[in-house]
């Protein structure tokens, strides 16, 4: 009814003559962004859904009509910067809201490819994003549109102008803080997450109010420090000295870069941490709690409801903050309240999303050197002792092991979709390893200091990257697309029994949903690593992705980023659609 | 004497080591660019005190001042490019000296403050570095009312501070089968942990020495500083240089002995001096 009321308001407004920013100035309601996984018009949320499933209920395109999906047009982002464009577009009443790298963020007319207004973020000198200069997406809300920048604020723009409403700074970036996620709107807060600083921080969640940008609560991810309220103290994160020796917990890591999910059936905010600081796990024993976790945090007030902790006691680099998806498990003839989350470390958790209790841990990724298995009993792992990297002893370099998956993961920050059709998960996974030690000396600020050094290596010499179906019952691969180079951007699937995801090659690719095979792909001109996703729109069905080709494996790739050295940059949008025949 | 600066060179792969021995190439930017242009633009660390850091708004430092007397000495003008450290010199390397920072800004002719050592030297090829100009150690600064013994071994009781991420920090979580782990108090940086000393919050701290005397000034009457190593666990001291790109060896050239002669001549001991710092020399000096 909501959605009528607007348009018979647009129409009235129009003939008025207010124009058509006027009319369009309510934009959607927290009810609205509740609904985004099933409303099929519009894409509201990151995630396409709060739950993060990425599901789209449109059937037009399947398996067969597949090969009629042709461009519409492609949009680009311009300027001399291009670099890595992981953004997920947002789509509402016939504008798509796109950021692109070097924050900026662009408002463009779904049907024409016309640019309407665009933001360029004044970025300081100074800023040292560690792994690109890349943006994930925006965040919508009544008439204002949400992004993070990678000098660490919160700026807010009007929607139908781009003009900035409020503009928050989150942490500092001079101490090294960025931040790159999506914002995440619940009943008019808007929660983020924190990331940079690879040594001396601490992972952070806040909330604020979304029309002022004033802080609400913030929850500190590692035990023993405090949190806030309206300004004031709140409670501790878990136990002082519990998990960590010493002060090391004032430091101890644990950053939520890849900000979180929510689910509205348990009112449950998830956020993911990074892993613990040191690096060196011999000087930090215990489980350095809540490093390498998922938290169940309440948005009312950012208290902890549960935590499970996928690596404790990381010492590979294997940060947990890979998103958690609600979805029903159903198993024996009952349905489940459960999340997944595919980890760093190479385990496909599915956990009790009311209580955090592990239901069941599965390898999606051929070798884990780390550990044996997760026990089911304790939800702990069965670490393999000598595949922990050395303590750095006298003048040599602490023991090198060669571990598996890399640091970078067996899955990165690109986001796995859901099917509640086939009851499966799309997994985006890369089958790498690295030599990985605690080095005596390095330097830091022309400083000797001890660092970790790693070096990252393929598996196999025909891919890296492998797009798989996980059966969550079960944990069995049921289906996998290989990809010569790794994979790093975000799957999307559909009712029509779709999936669709990009590859460094520069395609995006259309797989049949039930058995992987390949149906359809276009090459967008640069390496895809944002995330797809589909709306109707005049009674079609579109899909858009952003094409540019970067992010943290030309960085930090090692070997692998000599393969891939040579894919060119870009910075485009690119819309298609299924032609009404 | 400019032999002296020039044997304080890392020529490191053969291509670099042939090019050392070849005539100055007049295709070879640097020197020859730097003096046209009539500038040198000198990459300092930013917020890194007491070598280069902000105060009041203005530049100042052991490095920045020295970047300068090497200009004035090639006869040409002074820019400092700000630099954010990255996570090892290697990143600082590659945006201050031969590449750039993908952020954009361009690179600088010299990068001061640059870890002289063979294996670091190794494994930057990009670069060449030369110019050692200062021998930095680790040091003990206590109150000495509650630290009567400048030895680690001996430290009682008590909170010590440490910079975050340091190899005093290192070492202190680790020696002495992890005694001292709980009484280790972290801080963001050096003059912060000084602050805390100063204070009373801690009885004691370990950093470099430079960083304690810069940080302590005239407070370094009443908190004894002494130098100590790390036995059997790891370096307890390296040499500071500079770097250029490795096709401005010319540079490198000039600029180390201009290094050589403010050693020769006092001036280098006297930039020092203005920062309550101890130079120590390089031993091949």
């Amino acid at each position: 009814m909501k959605r009528l009321f607007r348009t018979g308001l647009l129409a009235s407004a129009m003939a008025v003559g207010l124009g058509l920013s006027v009319a369009n100035a309510a934009g959607p309601t927290n009810d609205d962004l509740l609904n985004d996984a099933k409303s099929t018009g519009d894409v509201l949320t990151y995630g396409m859904g709060h739950q993060g499933q990425r599901f789209s209920p449109l059937t037009a395109l399947n398996p067969d009509t597949v090969k009629k999906l042709v461009p519409v047009w492609s949009f680009s982002f311009g300027g001399e910067k291009q670099r890595g464009q992981e953004s997920q577009p947002i789509v509402h009443e016939g504008m798509i809201y796109v950021t692109g790298s070097y924050s900026r963020l662009y408002a463009v007319d779904a049907k024409t490819g016309e640019k309407k207004w665009q933001y360029d973020h004044r970025l300081p000198e100074g800023i040292m994003p560690c792994c690109d200069v890349v943006n994930r997406g925006a965040a919508l809300y009544k008439d204002k549109i949400y992004f993070s920048t990678l000098d660490a604020r919160l700026v807010a723009l009007n929607k139908d102008t781009g003009k900035v409403v409020w503009s928050k700074k989150t942490a500092d970036y001079q101490a090294g803080y960025s931040a790159t996620a999506a914002p995440l709107i619940v009943d008019g807060k808007i929660i983020t997450g924190n990331s940079g600083g690879e040594f001396g921080v601490i992972g952070m969640v806040e909330a604020r109010d979304a029309e002022t940008g004033e802080l609400i609560w913030q929850r500190p991810t590692i035990e023993g420090n405090m949190g806030t309220l309206n300004g004031k103290e709140s409670t501790m994160t878990g136990k002082l000295n519990a998990s960590w020796p010493g002060d090391l917990y004032k430091t101890g890591g644990g950053a939520t870069w890849l900000g979180g999910t929510y689910d509205p059936e348990t009112k449950t905010l998830f956020f993911g941490t990074g892993n613990p600081a040191p690096w060196n796990s011999h000087l930090r024993p215990g489980d350095n709690l809540y490093s390498s976790s998922t938290l169940a945090i309440n948005p009312e007030n950012g208290e902890i409801k549960w935590h499970y902790q996928t690596t404790p006691h990381d010492g590979w680099d294997f940060d947990g903050v890979n998103e958690l998806v609600a979805f029903d498990l159903k198993k024996d003839g009952q349905t489940i309240k459960a999340g997944a989350k595919a980890d760093r470390n190479g385990f496909f958790y599915v956990l009790d999303r009311t209580n955090g209790k592990l239901i069941n841990a599965s390898p999606f990724v051929s070798k884990i050197t780390w550990a044996k298995e997760i026990d089911l009993k304790t939800g702990r792992p069965v670490y393999n002792d000598d595949n922990r990297p050395g303590s750095p002893e006298a003048a040599e370099k602490g023991k090198s092991v060669f571990a598996a998956p890399a640091f970078l993961g067996a899955k990165n920050w690109m986001p796995m979709a859901y099917s509640p059709a086939t009851e499966l998960f799309y997994v985006p996974a890369n089958e790498w390893g690295m030599d990985i030690w605690n080095e005596p000396i390095t330097y830091k600020k022309g400083a000797a200091y001890l660092g970790a050094g790693f070096t990252i290596k393929p598996l196999y010499d025909d891919y890296i990257g492998a797009l798989r179906a996980v059966d969550p019952k079960t944990g069995k691969i049921v289906w996998e697309y290989k990809n010569k180079a790794p994979l790093w951007g975000g799957v999307l699937t559909t009712a029509g029994n779709l999936v669709f995801t990009g590859t460094p090659e520069g395609y995006l690719k259309a797989f049949d949903a039930k058995s992987g095979q390949e149906v359809w792909k276009f090459n967008t001109g640069s390496g895809v690593v944002g995330s797809p996703v589909t709306w109707e729109q005049d009674g079609e069905q579109y899909v858009a992705v952003v094409s540019g080709w970067g992010g943290a494996v030309p960085l930090w790739g090692g070997d692998v980023a000599k393969m891939v050295k040579d894919i060119n940059q870009g910075g485009s949008l690119w819309v298609f659609k299924l032609p009404k025949a | 004497m400019s032999l002296l600066g020039r044997r304080h060179f890392l020529t490191l792969t053969a291509a670099a080591l042939a090019a050392g021995v070849a005539p100055r190439r007049a295709s070879a930017r640097p020197l020859d660019d730097v003096m046209a242009d009539g500038r040198l633009r000198v990459a300092v660390y930013r917020d890194n005190p007491p070598f280069s850091y902000r105060d009041g708004g203005r530049l100042t430092g052991v490095d920045v001042d020295l970047g300068r007397v090497i200009a004035e000495r090639l006869g040409v003008k002074v820019d400092y490019m700000e630099l954010t450290a990255g996570e090892t010199v290697f990143d600082d390397l590659r945006n201050a000296v031969w590449k750039g920072h993908y952020l954009g800004g361009g690179v600088a002719d010299v990068m001061m403050h640059v870890p002289y050592e063979k294996e670091f030297g190794l494994r930057n090829p990009e670069a060449v570095l030369f110019g050692p100009y200062q021998r930095e150690n680790f040091a003990l600064a206590r109150n000495p009312m509650r630290v009567t013994q400048p030895l680690l071994a001996a430290l009682p009781d008590e909170p010590v501070g440490v910079e975050v991420d340091s190899i005093p920090d290192f070492f202190l979580l680790g020696a002495f089968g992890g005694r001292l782990r709980e009484r280790i108090v972290h801080y963001m940086t050096v003059p912060e942990a000084v602050d805390a000393l100063v204070k009373g919050d801690v009885s004691a701290i370990v950093a470099t020495q430079s960083q304690i005397e810069g940080a302590l000034g005239e407070r370094v009457k009443n908190f004894p500083v002494t130098p100590v190593s790390f036995p059997g666990m790891m370096t307890s001291s390296w040499d500071i240089g500079m770097a250029v790109k490795e096709n401005s060896r010319d540079l490198a050239y000039a600029v180390g002995d201009v290094i050589t002669a403010t050693i020769e001549d006092g001036t280098l001991d006297k930039i020092f001096q203005r920062y309550g710092v101890t130079r120590n020399a390089v031993p091949t000096e």
